[in-house]
């Protein structure tokens, strides 16, 4: 396998650099006006909003979901394991289908993005999964520290 | 909708399968037209038809690498001290510099200066192809002189040539485009033969394919007026680098200050040079007898034919036909894919420039001469 980095080639990039290649399309794609541009941009700015709402959900509404579906389950069924079973495998599930219909919606903000003018690569999935993971993270915090309180031994009422 | 999709779809990349399945057959495609195609030949540029040695690239690299940041050392210390033990002369004779062609320009330009139209630079002709241009931009008139039978400068006839007007005389030894060279008497003969005042300024561009005994550039601790400039396009392989340096007399220190780029060569430039200088012995040996060897070869395989040129030195020669004007010479080749410099740019109707290659190149440039030498527009034998 032939190497490009410089420190093994004596400061020469053999080839080109990893991820530097450009686009590739089928055919020169045939872009219309600034008006469809701009349309194009405000069109990636709203799938990307939703992309970070599908994302988020799946660090508050769908576990809350399950927990919930779990509960009523144990409650009707009476068997904890059962309850256990369907909540992890019905958040696996799920988790599976948000990540799918959020890599759709990454390839549609990727395509807007191109429409819109921009030489878009990539997709920014890991980002937004990153990014909203982290905001799930604080909201909870200071809903669990915060507003809820740890425990009722640690927090005395 | 399908059309407003079909807008959208156009965007979509190809995956890295569908490009590498793009790329193979773009591939076979080339490599059946290789088949069937023949490649071109050019045998028009006179820069060495294979790359540096890899240890010349590794030192402009290690120089790219270390402190490009920096200004290059303006005088060159370390290439100076190096030309200077090559050649036998103190490092202060010695001037680096953006090629031969710069060198030689900026010598003109300041061996002419004030001297208006009156100033008259004697060329052997044909020699280096942009001189006569140099002389007319540095504010002089050439004076083309002939060259000797022997395709060398005729320096009989350039002495004769010089007078009052004449600040300086050009000569390319060996020669191009025809190989000639001459020898440190002829180069004594004409510095006593030349009225005081006017310089030799010899362009030794192809001197590394002579013998290292046939340096001239040592004549400059001798002859008072004589600038030599040499080359690293050549044999060295480095005319990316435009490289080359001039030798000057000892007391002539105000000329070749004038010569020297202001800022100085750019450290790359230096670092390589300075690796060939130093190592040169390695590949010199092995490109010179290249050089000489497809000459006896060409010269063997146009035998009978009605081709010739003059015997020389280096890879560059000076070919003629009976039957057929340089132009005509050089459309015939080319309709073969092979490209020479027809002598037009010379402003000689007989011979095209030919720059040898290696002996594929050869055994093709002597079979295509053969065979034009053989077709209808042929003379009688």
């Amino acid at each position: 396998m032939p190497r490009n980095d410089p420190t093994d080639t004596g400061g020469l990039f053999i080839g080109r650099r990893p991820g530097t290649a450009p686009l590739r399309y089928k055919a020169d794609p045939e872009r219309a006006g600034e008006r469809r541009r701009r349309t194009d941009a405000l069109l990636a700015a709203l799938v990307l909003a939703l992309e970070a709402l599908v994302c988020l959900t799946l660090w508050g509404p769908q576990p809350v979901a399950w927990l919930w579906i779990g509960s009523q389950v144990d409650y009707h069924g009476g068997s904890i394991t059962l309850a256990l079973a369907v909540t992890f495998f019905g958040m696996l599930g799920t988790l599976m289908i948000t990540l799918g219909i959020a890599t759709r919606l990454d390839r549609v903000w990727r395509i807007l993005r191109r429409a819109a003018g921009h030489e878009q690569q990539e997709g920014v999935l890991p980002r937004i999964f990153a990014v909203t993971a982290i905001v799930a993270l604080v909201l909870f915090s200071v809903w669990f520290l915060l507003i809820e309180g740890p425990a009722p031994m640690m927090a005395p009422r | 909708m399908k059309r407003f999709l079909g807008y959208y779809r156009q965007f979509e990349e190809l995956s890295p399968e569908d490009v590498s399945r793009d790329l193979r057959r773009r591939r076979d495609e080339e490599k059946a037209q290789s088949l069937t195609e023949t490649p071109s030949l050019d045998l028009a540029s006179p820069a060495w038809h294979e790359p540096p040695h890899a240890e010349i690239v590794n030192a402009a690299t290690f120089a790219l690498r270390r402190a490009v940041n920096a200004y290059p050392d303006p005088g060159a210390e370390a290439l100076s001290a190096a030309l200077a033990a090559r050649h036998g002369v103190e490092p202060a004779q010695i001037v680096a510099g953006h090629g031969a062609g710069e060198l030689l320009r900026a010598a003109l330009q300041a061996l002419l200066a004030g001297a208006g139209t009156a100033g008259e630079v004697a060329i052997a002709w044909p020699g280096w192809g942009p001189l006569p241009r140099l002389v007319h931009e540095a504010g002089g008139r050439p004076v083309p002189v002939p060259l000797g039978r022997d395709g060398a400068a005729d320096v009989d006839a350039l002495a004769a040539a010089a007078g009052a007007a004449t600040r300086a005389v050009a000569l390319c030894s060996p020669n191009d485009p025809t190989g000639g060279t001459i020898d440190a008497a002829a180069l004594r003969r004409l510095a006593a033969a030349l009225p005081a005042g006017a310089w030799i300024l010899l362009d030794a561009a192809l001197a590394d394919f002579e013998e290292p005994g046939a340096d001239l550039a040592a004549l400059t601790g001798e002859l008072e007026r004589l600038l030599v400039v040499r080359s690293f396009s050549k044999a060295h392989a480095m005319a990316g680098f435009r490289a080359g340096y001039a030798v000057g007399p000892d007391r002539s220190r105000e000329l070749l200050g004038r010569l020297a780029p202001p800022l100085g060569v750019a450290a790359p430039a230096q670092a390589g040079m300075t690796w060939a200088v130093a190592n040169g012995e390695r590949y010199l040996p092995r490109r010179r007898a290249l050089a000489a060897s497809e000459r006896e070869h060409l010269a063997a395989a146009l035998a009978g034919t009605d081709l010739a040129f003059p015997p020389g030195t280096g890879p560059l020669l000076w070919l003629s036909s009976a039957g057929l004007e340089g132009r005509e010479l050089a459309a015939e080749l080319a309709a073969k894919r092979i490209f020479v410099a027809p002598g037009s740019a010379w402003g000689d109707d007989r011979h095209v420039r030919v720059a040898l290659r290696g002996p594929g190149a050869t055994d093709r440039l002597a079979a295509a001469l053969k065979e034009l030498g053989s077709g209808p527009g042929a003379p009688a034998a």
